[in-house]
C-alpha cells in the first residue's frame, strides 16, 4: 500500500441507531487493513480510534449541545441537534499502526427525518499533515530569522487596501496581531516629521511602478520611537497596474543610533568637519562645513576634497595627502604656514585645519576640522593697525611732550629772569633815596618791562602756531614765496650785493600754510644775509625736491656759519643766539621750527664756522 | 675785614648785571666788580689775566643761558685753563633754569662751589661774600 494512494481513499463506515456497523466500505477495508466481513456487525464503532481521543470528542460534544444536562450520549446529542463533528483522528489499523486522518461524523436520517444512524467518513491526511508540519516549522524559522534580524515582512493589495505583516512584523509595531491592518495602519505610526517623506515615496513607487526604499521614523502608541527600513516591490497586473506591494521592513534604530550619534558628534563640533575616505572622495560633511563652503552634503558627497582647495594649492595637497595616509596620526595641517579654502562661489577663505584618521568597517578615512578664522585674521590686521596707529600716537606724543618740554624751559628760563629782574628793581626803588635814583631805576623798569611784553608775545604765537591745525592748507608756489621775500628783503639783497638763485623745478609747488611758508623763507634768507661773512659776497642756493615722498627745500648759505658742536641743540631754541651781531635777537629759527613742526615737518641745519650753513626743511616727515 | 674781593658777573641780561653789582657794592666789600655778557668775553678777560692775581677774580657769578658761549661751555675751557691761574676762583652758577638736567649737570662739575636758581636774593649774595673772606 502506497501512502502516496491513501490520500485519494475515502473510507465510508455506517452503523445504525444501536450503534451496529452496518457499511464499511472497501475504502474503509484499504484504510483500516479489516475486511468488511470482519467489521460488520460490530456495535463498538470506536473500535479503532484511541481513547484519550474519543474521551475528547465527548466532552467537546457534549459542552457544545448539551446545557447543563450529561446524560445523553455525544451521538444522541449530534441527532438531536442535527449537528456533525469533523476533525483529526489517530487512526489505529488492524496491524496496530497508526495513521493521521480527518473524519466526519455525521447522523443520518430517513426521508422523514428519523435517525437511522451514522455515517463516518475517513480520509489519510498523513501526507498533508506531514507538508503542513513542514510549512509550520518553516514559518517558525522565517519567524525566528524575522525575531533575529528584527526584520518583518508585509503585503500591500493596493486594490483593496488590504495590509498583511508578518508576526514579527506585528512584534516591531507593538500591534496586536488580530487587529486588522490597512495601509491608514501603517500610516498612522509613520513619525510626523517623516509623514511628507513617506507619502512622497509611496506616491512616487506607484507612479514609477518602482518601490522606492524608505527609511524613516516610526512612533509607535507606547511613544516609542524606532527607526525602520522598508525595502520592496510592486506587482502588476497584466496591464500593468499596480495591484500589490510586497518587501520587508526592517527595525534599524540600533544602527541608526549609532549612525546618529556619529552624526550629531559631527553636528556638535564647533568647526566645519569634512570625512574624506583613502581616496580623497568626501564621504559627509557637517552643517557648519556646508555653511562654510556653500555646499550641501548630497552634492559634495564623493566628490575630490580638492574641490575645497584653491587651484594653487591642490598639487602639493595631493601629494600631502597620500603621505598622511601611509603615516596616519592625529596632526594639524601646514603648521606655520597660512592655509585658504574655497567656497562655492570661488572665494578663498582663511582657515585652520586638523587632521584625524578614523578607522571603520568602510575603511580608514580622515576627518579634517576646518576653522574659519577670516574673524581672527581681521581682528589680528587689527591689532597690527592699532599697533601702528599707537606708534604713530606714541612718536606724536613724544614729540608734543618734548615740545612741551621745550616749551616749559622756555617758560622757566625767559620768564622767571625777567620777573626776578623786576623784583630785584622794586627792591632798589623802594630803598632809593634820590629823585634821580628812581628815574634811573624806572628806566630799567621799562626796559624789563618792554622785554617781558615781547617774550609774551612770542610765546602766545607760538602757542598759536602748535594749536593750529592743518586747515588754512593751499598749494603754494615756491617760486611765488621766493619772490615775495625777495621783495621784502630787497634793501638788504642790494646793500649785499647776495645772489639768490632757486631751482624748485623738481617740485615745483606744496600744499602748505601760507603765513607759514613766507615766515620760513623770510626768515631763512633774512638770516642768511643778516650772518654773511665780512669777506664774502653772500650766496644762497636754494633747491626743492622730493626723496622717497619726503618733500624736501634746502636752503644754503656762505655764511658766518654755526659752531654746532658747542651750539648743536640750541640752533633752534628761544633767544639762542650765536653771533655778537646788534639784531640778533634769537627769535626767528624758534619760530620757524615751531611753525614746520606744527605741520608734521622737521628742520635740520648742516654748518661749518666760516663756510656757510644749509638748512634743510622736510615738511612731511 | 679784607675789602679788597674782587667779583666777576657773567650774563647776558643787563638789567640783572645792573641789579646785582648795586647790591654787591652796597655791601662795601669789593674792591672790583667786572661783568661780561656771554662766557666768550669772561674766558678772554681770564686768558688774558691768568697771570695777574690781582686782575683775577675771587668769585665768578655764571649764568648758564647766553648767547655765543653759554655757562657750560664756558666752565669746560676754564678747566683746561685752570692750572694755569694765578690764582683761586670760586664758581657759583647762578641760573633761572629750574630743569632737572642743568642743575644735575652742575653738580657734576666739581670747580663749581653751588648752583643758585636766580633771584639771587640780597642775603644769599651778602652769604657768598662772607664765605669768601673767612
Amino acid at each position: 500500500m502506497k501512502p502516496q494512494l491513501n490520500s485519494e481513499i475515502t473510507a465510508i463506515i455506517a452503523s445504525n441507531t444501536d450503534g451496529i456497523i452496518n457499511r464499511f466500505n472497501e475504502g474503509a477495508e484499504t484504510l483500516l487493513g479489516y475486511p468488511a466481513s470482519e467489521i460488520i456487525g460490530l456495535k463498538n464503532i470506536n473500535y479503532f480510534l484511541l481513547k484519550n481521543e474519543v474521551d475528547r470528542f465527548n466532552k467537546d460534544i457534549s459542552s457544545k449541545y448539551e446545557e447543563g444536562n450529561s446524560k445523553l450520549n455525544p451521538f444522541s446529542l449530534l441527532t438531536l441537534n442535527n449537528g456533525y463533528d469533523s476533525r483529526e483522528w489517530t487512526i489505529t489499523r488492524k496491524d496496530g499502526s497508526v495513521f493521521v486522518a480527518h473524519s466526519t461524523l455525521t447522523p443520518i436520517t430517513d426521508q422523514n427525518g428519523l435517525s437511522i444512524g451514522f455515517l463516518r467518513i475517513i480520509k489519510d491526511i498523513t501526507e498533508q499533515k506531514a507538508i503542513e508540519n513542514n510549512l509550520l516549522e518553516k514559518n517558525l524559522e522565517l519567524n525566528n530569522a524575522e525575531k533575529i534580524t528584527m526584520m518583518g515582512h508585509w503585503r500591500w493589495d493596493t486594490i483593496t487596501n488590504d495590509v498583511k505583516w508578518s508576526r514579527n512584523l506585528y512584534n516591531i509595531f507593538e500591534v496586536n496581531s488580530e487587529e486588522k491592518l490597512t495601509y491608514e495602519t501603517y500610516f498612522s505610526f509613520v513619525h510626523p516629521d517623516d509623514k511628507d517623506e513617506v507619502t512622497i515615496a509611496v506616491e512616487k513607487t506607484i507612479k514609477e511602478i518602482k518601490f522606492h526604499d524608505l527609511l524613516h521614523r516610526i512612533k509607535l502608541r507606547s511613544g516609542s520611537v524606532k527607526t525602520i527600513q522598508l525595502l520592496g516591490e510592486v506587482i502588476t497586473d497584466d496591464n500593468g497596474n499596480v495591484i500589490e506591494l510586497i518587501g520587508t521592513c526592517q527595525d534599524v534604530t540600533q544602527q541608526r543610533m549609532a549612525e546618529i550619534k556619529f552624526k550629531g558628534l559631527l553636528e556638535s563640533a564647533p568647526d566645519a568637519m569634512v570625512i574624506v575616505n583613502e581616496h580623497g572622495r568626501i564621504q559627509l560633511i557637517n552643517k557648519q562645513a556646508e555653511k562654510l563652503f556653500g555646499y550641501t552634503s548630497e552634492e559634495i558627497f564623493d566628490n575630490d576634497v580638492e574641490l575645497l582647495i584653491p587651484k594653487k594649492y591642490t598639487k602639493t595637497h595631493h601629494a600631502h595627502r597620500s603621505s598622511f595616509f601611509k603615516a596616519p596620526k592625529r596632526r594639524e595641517m601646514g603648521k606655520g604656514r597660512e592655509l585658504y579654502g574655497v567656497n562655492k562661489k570661488g572665494e578663498e577663505i582663511p582657515v585652520q585645519i586638523s587632521l584625524s584618521p578614523l578607522e571603520t568597517d568602510e575603511g580608514l578615512l580622515v576627518s579634517a576640522a576646518i576653522r574659519d578664522i577670516t574673524e581672527q585674521k581681521k581682528a589680528e590686521s587689527k591689532i597690527l593697525n592699532a599697533k601702528e596707529n599707537l606708534e604713530k600716537l606714541a612718536y606724536k606724543l613724544t614729540d608734543q611732550n618734548k615740545q612741551l618740554a621745550d616749551f616749559a624751559h622756555i617758560t622757566s628760563h625767559n620768564l622767571r629772569a625777567p620777573v626776578s629782574n623786576l623784583n630785584a628793581l622794586l627792591d632798589f626803588y623802594k630803598n632809593a633815596e634820590t629823585l634821580e635814583e628812581r628815574t634811573l631805576l624806572f628806566e630799567k623798569f621799562e626796559v624789563v618791562i618792554s622785554h617781558l611784553t615781547q617774550t609774551l608775545d612770542t610765546l602766545i604765537e607760538a602757542l598759536k602756531i602748535k594749536n593750529e591745525s592743518a586747515e588754512n592748507l593751499e598749494v603754494l608756489s615756491f617760486d611765488d614765496v621766493l619772490n615775495k621775500t625777495k621783495e621784502i628783503l630787497s634793501g638788504q639783497i642790494i646793500e649785499t650785493k647776495a645772489s639768490i638763485t632757486a631751482d624748485f623745478n623738481e617740485y615745483p609747488n606744496i600744499k602748505y600754510h601760507k603765513v607759514y611758508l613766507e615766515s620760513i623763507f623770510l626768515n631763512l634768507i633774512n638770516n642768511a644775509l643778516k650772518y654773511k661773512s665780512a669777506n664774502r659776497t653772500p650766496e644762497i642756493i636754494i633747491k626743492s625736491s622730493i626723496n622717497n615722498g619726503i618733500q624736501t627745500l634746502t636752503i644754503k648759505d656762505n655764511g658766518l656759519g654755526i659752531n654746532l658742536t658747542r651750539h648743536n641743540n640750541k640752533v633752534f631754541g628761544l633767544y639762542k643766539v650765536f653771533h655778537r651781531h646788534p639784531e640778533a635777537k634769537g627769535v626767528g629759527l624758534f619760530m620757524t621750527k615751531v611753525q614746520i613742526e606744527s605741520l608734521g615737518g622737521k628742520i635740520n641745519v648742516e654748518s661749518d664756522v666760516n663756510v656757510g650753513s644749509t638748512f634743510t626743511i622736510n615738511f612731511n616727515q | 675785614m679784607n675789602k679788597n674781593l674782587s667779583v666777576c658777573v657773567v650774563d647776558d641780561d643787563a638789567i640783572y648785571q645792573f641789579t646785582i653789582k648795586k647790591t654787591i657794592k652796597s655791601f662795601n666789600l669789593t674792591q672790583r666788580i667786572m661783568a661780561f655778557f656771554d662766557g666768550e668775553e669772561a674766558l678772554n678777560f681770564i686768558i688774558e689775566n691768568q697771570n695777574k692775581d690781582e686782575e683775577l677774580p675771587d668769585v665768578i657769578l655764571l649764568d648758564i643761558n647766553m648767547p655765543i658761549m653759554d655757562g657750560f661751555q664756558f666752565m669746560e675751557e676754564y678747566i683746561k685753563i685752570k692750572p694755569k691761574l694765578a690764582k683761586k676762583i670760586t664758581i657759583h652758577m647762578v641760573s633761572s633754569s629750574v630743569v632737572p638736567e642743568d642743575i644735575e649737570r652742575a653738580k657734576k662739575i666739581s670747580e663749581i662751589s653751588d648752583y643758585i636758581i636766580k633771584p639771587m636774593t640780597r642775603g644769599k649774595i651778602k652769604s657768598i661774600m662772607e664765605n669768601l673772606m673767612n
